[in-house]
């Protein structure tokens, strides 16, 4: 008798005669009809489908104002999942009923997030070789194909397009049924559909490229809802890409996207626990095993790389990948078991812990870095890697990485560092009864905050933009069973806390575009720590940049009801004249309507001006489906207290899926130059992306431009100019081609402004 | 399956369609099993199948994690359907009510003992047990449920458990035919 709580009941030799008996015994499986099981879940599916609804949000902050979420940060926080509903009725069925579909799931919806992966579930056993064969993608989007039972699983290998109309076509084929001998009269049949099913769907609107930064401040952001990633325990770690995707470690196991493991609910991973680093996306779902068998990631601070640690024995690797899971190198091997990551110093240095003992391992190059102890003190690189911050037993310093030298002795008790992207130092040191805040700039560091008397601070955290920190705040002496986050302007102004306070937060970190934060919560139900985000919603700093784009919104909205006349309200007597004259078209024809319009580039005219250019996108649809765009270069000026309309010129009609487009240009200012950011909608192929393929060309056509780089994974292509202020051409040419060889649909040819 | 994927997938069951088709997956053929160990018939086996995931489909946003399986919250919609079915079909089932018992001789279990295979001959004794042993006995030794978790199936306490387990052995140990005694010893 193996079972201890029989062994407890039955004590009496011959009852556990009959225990032992009916312990290596089974009843005989009941009989079942093989297509039972399927029906029965298709028919479940669509009852499912028809009465679960979306997640809802909860709200994070009791003084939120959902209602000011921007609609691309709703969408986020609705964490909409890409789903094809495809239901497929087998002709073996009792009912016998045929081939049927439901698509509604997904096609023509809006605002759906870029981060996740495209599912398309079958309701009955399908040709999966065949299917993965005829799926075909429209912007060209490299994808990896995985299987969950009958759901095919999308993964992008980079992030979907924003404000782009995806077009996902494939053949449902159905496998062969095999014959069921138990029905015979019941005709078996493969269900073959003829043609491909063809889904549109369209992505979640980018945020407006900002003409006059910083319109994203986040000491001024307003919070919106929060999401947990997943159950408590489940995420032991988590860490921001700089494209917005999430590094995590969880426990090791067979999972696929979207899967669950078990593990227990602790929130720091057990010393010899075997765990996996998957990609993320921000809503939680995988996406792709990255390292397994490893554990703490740190992702360096720009670009596409990681470290973690490997176990193999009693030696562990420091290992560099890049987010497609390809090891680039080891860095570094040491004795035991590391418990904590890597520390990036810019891109191409590491810095670890050896059994206490500082190391800098340099990607490129050695290091030569004096040795510090520090054991479990707190370090932090600068992110242009020319400083790390060093909580070593002797006292904290900021250490010159490239020389070894100590450029600055922080005060005692130094801890807690954290580096702005501006090369600020945020660090705290512990008092009797709370925490200072320190600051260093430029060399000088000061006190510029102390917590409330009780409170202690800790887990800095800049903004993205530099002008504010986050930092978890719990009772002093207290083992935290209740800690709220806050939020203090970088010259340590208005702390703002927030947060249930019967709730545990700690670990906020801000993701890189401001839009949302990651923090742990533990959990009411199991007590363990979880990973949320929570929506954030930046204040646009420009009042005159946010009254033009009211303006071209009135505008663009009254053309899409097919107003006219409102339309021509919000004109002056020169863009009327622009719009009859041909220059470009106000209204749709007929047949069809505008449909949506998204912003493509914000330019300010000059400095301070009042007159803006606004590049806008207008999508033509058919019957409800888009099918063709056109662009505007719309100019804008102040007329009393208002904006107009003054200027307008249309690019030609263009279909859509014909190949790559541009969707955003952004004109990044600076004294040292300027950055042309060209955003593409599709996965390119990187070597057409070159000087002879996008210029940036003066009044005479000559190319003033620089040098030029692409990001593949975010689609960006930036080109560096520094040429005088005035406006300019960017070309970009039909050699710009996509992964499938399909040239851009149209060269793309507008104006820029730089303004220095 | 480790109980913390169950609960998991049953919160994201809630919302998402998908999740609750992975929980039919899961819980498929245990509850046909159960379904057909009460009723004995494909027919109705199916019939009960398709209500109890129905039913958990509707109730679905309403269920609440109590400590135990999901499994039991979907073995006790299983109990209440086959009781709903034999109500309404004006009580065909051969209901032996606790205590009601089987003589130690009864000639139906040894005859049908007897006739089949050593394990088949033991759950067809198991058959012929009153309704709540039969329960207990088939979610312990079939479906290998905690006793705790039988409880909360039933609608019993763990004692009452392990005496409907403990009566179901000795129920089987006197009624047993003599064939079979020699294989026991």
């Amino acid at each position: 008798m193996k079972d201890p709580e029989l062994q407890e009941i039955f004590t009496d030799r011959a009852h556990q005669e009959v225990v032992d008996l009916l312990e290596t015994s089974r009843p005989a499986a009941p009989p079942l009809d093989p297509h039972f099981r399927s029906y029965l879940r298709a028919k479940l599916m669509t009852e499912a489908r028809r009465t679960l609804g979306p997640q809802a949000a909860r709200p994070w902050f009791s003084f939120l104002r959902p209602g000011a979420l921007a609609p691309a940060m709703a969408a986020v926080a609705a964490g909409f999942i890409v789903v094809l509903g495809v239901e497929v009725y087998l002709h073996n069925q009792p009912t016998g009923s045929s081939v049927a579909y439901n698509i509604n799931q997904l096609d023509r919806k809006t605002n759906v997030a870029t981060t996740e992966p495209i599912k398309i579930p079958f309701s009955g056993p399908v040709d999966k070789n065949a299917i993965e064969a005829s799926i075909q993608i429209e912007p060209a989007t490299a994808v990896s194909k995985q299987w969950e039972g009958n759901t095919l699983v999308l993964v992008p290998n980079h992030q979907l397009a924003a404000n782009t109309t995806y077009t996902v076509s494939f053949k449902p084929l159905a496998t062969t049924p095999t014959p069921n001998p138990s029905k015979p009269s019941i005709t078996t049949k493969p269900s073959v559909a003829p043609t491909p099913v063809v889904v549109h769907f369209t992505t979640t609107p980018a945020p407006v490229p900002p003409a006059v930064p910083p319109s994203f401040n986040s000491s001024n952001v307003k919070w919106g809802s929060d999401s947990r990633l997943a159950e408590a325990g489940t995420i032991l770690n988590a860490t921001w890409t700089p494209a917005g995707q999430l590094l995590v470690t969880v426990p090791a196991g067979p999972a696929g996207p979207s899967a669950s493991t078990g593990a227990t609910p602790t929130g720091l991973p057990a010393a010899k626990a075997s765990t996996d680093i998957w990609l993320m996306s921000a809503l939680g779902t995988r996406l792709r095993l990255l390292a397994p068998g490893a554990t703490l990631p740190a992702a360096a601070p720009t670009g596409g790389l990681f470290a973690s640690w490997s176990n193999s024995g009693n030696q562990s690797s420091l290992q560099i990948r890049d987010l497609q899971g390809n090891l680039v190198s080891t860095a570094a091997s040491v004795a035991g078991v590391p418990d904590r990551a890597a520390v990036w110093v810019g891109n191409d240095r590491v810095a670890y812990v050896d059994h206490g003992v500082l190391r800098i391992v340099g990607l490129h190059a050695p290091v030569n870095a004096a040795t510090f102890k520090v054991d479990h003190g707190s370090l932090a690189g600068s992110v242009d890697g020319q400083l790390l911050a060093v909580e070593s037993t002797a006292g904290s310093l900021v250490l010159d990485v490239a020389s070894g030298d100590t450029r600055t002795k922080l005060p005692n008790g130094a801890t807690g560092f954290a580096w702005s992207v501006n090369g600020d130092l945020a660090f705290t040191v512990p008092r009797d009864k709370g925490t200072d805040l320190y600051l260093l700039t430029k060399g000088t560091f000061a006190p510029i905050a102390t917590s409330p008397s009780g409170q202690t601070w800790s887990d800095l955290n800049w903004g993205p933009d530099a002008a504010s920190i986050l930092l978890a705040s719990k009772p002093t002496g207290s083992s935290a069973s209740v800690s709220n986050l806050a939020l203090i302007n970088r010259d340590g102004s208005s702390l703002k806390t927030f947060g249930s306070v019967l709730q545990e937060y700690s670990l906020p970190q801000w993701s890189p575009a401001g839009d949302l934060v990651l923090f742990t919560r533990r959990d009411d139900g199991t007590g363990g720590k979880a990973f949320w985000t929570a929506t954030a919603t930046a204040s646009a700093g420009d009042a005159e940049e946010q009254q033009a784009l009211a303006e071209v919104d009135s505008f663009m909205q009254a053309r899409i009801r097919g107003d006219g006349n409102a339309a021509q309200a919000e004109m002056d007597d020169t863009a009327r004249a622009a719009y009859q004259g041909g220059g470009a078209t106000l209204l749709s024809g007929s047949g069809s309507q505008f449909d949506r319009y998204y912003i493509v580039t914000v330019q300010r005219l000059t400095t301070n001006s009042t007159r803006f250019l606004v590049g806008v996108r207008v999508f033509n649809a058919k019957s409800g489906v888009e099918t063709s765009f056109f662009e505007e270069q719309l100019t804008l000026l102040r007329q009393g207290q208002k904006y107009v309309i003054h200027g307008a010129k249309a690019s030609a009609l263009r279909p859509i899926g014909h190949g790559p487009t541009v969707v955003s240009v952004q004109v990044v200012q600076s004294t040292a130059g300027a950055q042309v950011r060209i955003r593409f909608d599709a996965d390119l192929n990187p070597t057409s992306v070159s000087d002879s393929t996008i210029t940036v060309r003066d009044a005479q056509g000559n190319d003033v431009s620089e040098h030029i780089t692409f990001d593949a994974d975010n689609h960006l292509a930036t080109v560096a100019v520094n040429p005088p202020a005035g406006t300019y051409q960017l070309v970009v040419t039909t050699g710009v081609t996509d992964i499938n060889g399909v040239a851009l649909a149209q060269a793309y040819d507008a104006p820029l402004v730089i303004n220095r | 399956m480790p109980e913390f994927e169950d609960r998991e997938l049953v919160e994201r069951a809630k919302e998402d369609p998908e999740a609750f088709g992975a929980l039919y997956d899961r819980y498929f053929p245990q509850i046909y099993r159960f379904a057909y160990s009460r009723v004995r018939d494909q027919s109705l086996a199916e019939d009960v199948t398709s209500e109890v995931f129905f039913k958990a489909l509707k109730n679905i946003k309403r269920y609440t994690y109590s400590g135990h399986p999901f499994s039991s919250w979907l073995y006790q919609i299983t109990l209440n359907a086959v009781a709903d079915h034999y109500r309404g079909a004006a009580g065909k089932e051969v209901e032996l009510e606790e205590g009601a018992g089987l003589p130690s001789n009864e000639p139906t279990v040894v005859d049908e003992v007897v006739r089949r295979d050593r394990s088949r001959r033991v759950w067809a004794a198991i058959d012929q047990l009153p309704r709540q042993q039969r329960a207990a006995m088939v979610l312990k030794f079939s479906e290998d449920r905690k006793i705790e978790e039988i409880a909360v199936i039933l609608g019993k306490s763990s004692g009452a458990v392990k005496l409907l387990l403990h009566r179901g052995v000795e129920r089987l140990r006197r009624d047993l035919p003599p064939e079979l005694e020699p294989e026991l010893t």
